[in-house]
């Protein structure tokens, strides 16, 4: 018995010496979330365009999502991420309210070296389109301040920089435009914010 | 009466909540563009793949002038939902390279996209996600293709023409060194 207990523990530990270090670093590689997994090119739906670091979970992200920017509400469909080669179903959602609103989805990553632990999410603003063909929400294309992408980005971003987080932009690039319900297409201008995150929530 | 006040009142909720529709040509941001607008358009040049392209129709041009610059080409439709925008099956971006060129990839910021460098066509160019996404240096132009896979984007590249020209194999334009070194001024 102690030497069948002795090569359990000796096997585990092999398994562990030798098994691939988890891949511990942000993994930005796909860019966009997803209608559900596989993650393809053909189900995606948003471009992701913010990024929570250094305290960044996806509960502190909630968080402090509705304390500075006040998106409460968690209404909206479930969509999915990819990191590290797999697909994952999102964490939350918060919205600024039912109707035509802010909305983003958020799923968080392990910790990176760099950036500490981090959380994604594609912000936008989108509207409830009723007329002239109810769809339900579309997000904006045009507008002198950007997509509706783009306006989800740059609100949390005065939001959280008002509150006192650093925040700076990386480009990605990745402006795939998307088609909406009301039949118009909306594109991320490819920045991409990424806001430091604190440790304690509010 | 009673009625009356409920449609009054079913009309104002909708003009609370309801948000616009599609956008209107001249409208700040993105519209709708065509081909003839295309083809007046010379504030950088423009490349397309062609009325069809990997069996995918073109089925919309739009024109994007805000936080972006830059000239679409959508081939193939989808269906949005919901909460639920879609992704054409492919796309060629037209992009000045005074706002758009590979050297934004050259960044000390962690968390910056890492190109896959390649020539296409004869010109620098980049993959980006898995090779769903390829960027390429032409004159003061980058050209950026969207698709499903590696394979469909190299075919979508290679039948990449300047707008209005017949198809054609031959190399595309070299890119402006000002593109490669990312000094172009708009």
């Amino acid at each position: 018995m102690r030497r069948l207990g002795r090569g359990v523990l000796s096997i585990a530990a092999s398994v562990l010496l030798t098994a691939a270090p988890a891949a511990a670093h942000f993994d930005a590689t796909s860019k966009y979330t997803y209608r559900g997994c596989p993650g393809t090119e053909e189900n995606r739906v948003d471009p992701i365009n913010v990024v929570f670091t250094v305290w960044g979970t996806w509960g502190r992200a909630v968080s402090q999502i509705e304390s500075h920017a006040g998106w409460t509400d968690t209404s909206g469909s479930a969509q999915s991420f990819v990191d590290h080669g797999s697909c994952y179903a999102m964490h939350a959602q918060q919205a600024s309210g039912a109707g035509t609103r802010f909305h983003i989805r958020v799923r968080g990553q392990h910790p990176d070296a760099t950036l500490g632990w981090t959380a994604t999410g594609d912000a936008h603003h989108e509207d409830l389109v009723l007329f002239p063909t109810p769809c339900g929400h579309a997000v904006d294309s045009n507008g002198a301040q950007g997509s509706g992408f783009d306006q989800g980005r740059d609100e949390l971003e005065a939001r959280f920089t008002a509150a006192g987080h650093p925040a700076h932009r990386v480009w990605w690039g990745n402006t795939e435009s998307f088609k909406q319900c009301d039949g118009d297409y909306a594109a991320s201008d490819g920045w991409t914010v990424f806001i430091e995150l604190h440790q304690v929530n509010h | 009466m009673r009625i009356g006040s409920i449609a009054l009142a079913l009309v104002g909720i909708c003009l609370l909540f309801a948000g616009s529709g599609p956008a209107q040509d001249g409208s700040p941001g993105l519209s709708f563009f065509d081909v003839p607008q295309a083809l007046a358009f010379h504030e950088f040049p423009l490349y397309d793949a062609g009325d069809r392209v990997d069996g995918l129709p073109l089925v919309a041009v739009l024109r994007r002038d805000d936080t972006a610059d830059f000239v679409s080409f959508v081939y193939g439709d989808c269906t949005a939902g919901d909460d639920e925008g879609c992704a054409p099956p492919a796309e060629v971006q037209v992009w000045p390279a005074c706002r758009r060129n590979l050297r934004l990839y050259d960044s000390p910021l962690s968390g910056t996209p890492a190109p896959e460098p390649t020539k296409v066509r004869g010109v620098p160019a980049a993959f980006f996600e898995d090779g769903e996404r390829l960027e390429l240096q032409t004159g003061i132009s980058t050209v950026v293709v969207f698709a499903a896979n590696r394979t469909r984007v190299l075919r979508i590249a290679a039948a990449l023409r300047p707008l209005g020209a017949s198809p054609s194999d031959r190399p595309l334009p070299r890119p402006d060194p000002g593109a490669l070194a990312g000094t172009l001024r708009c």
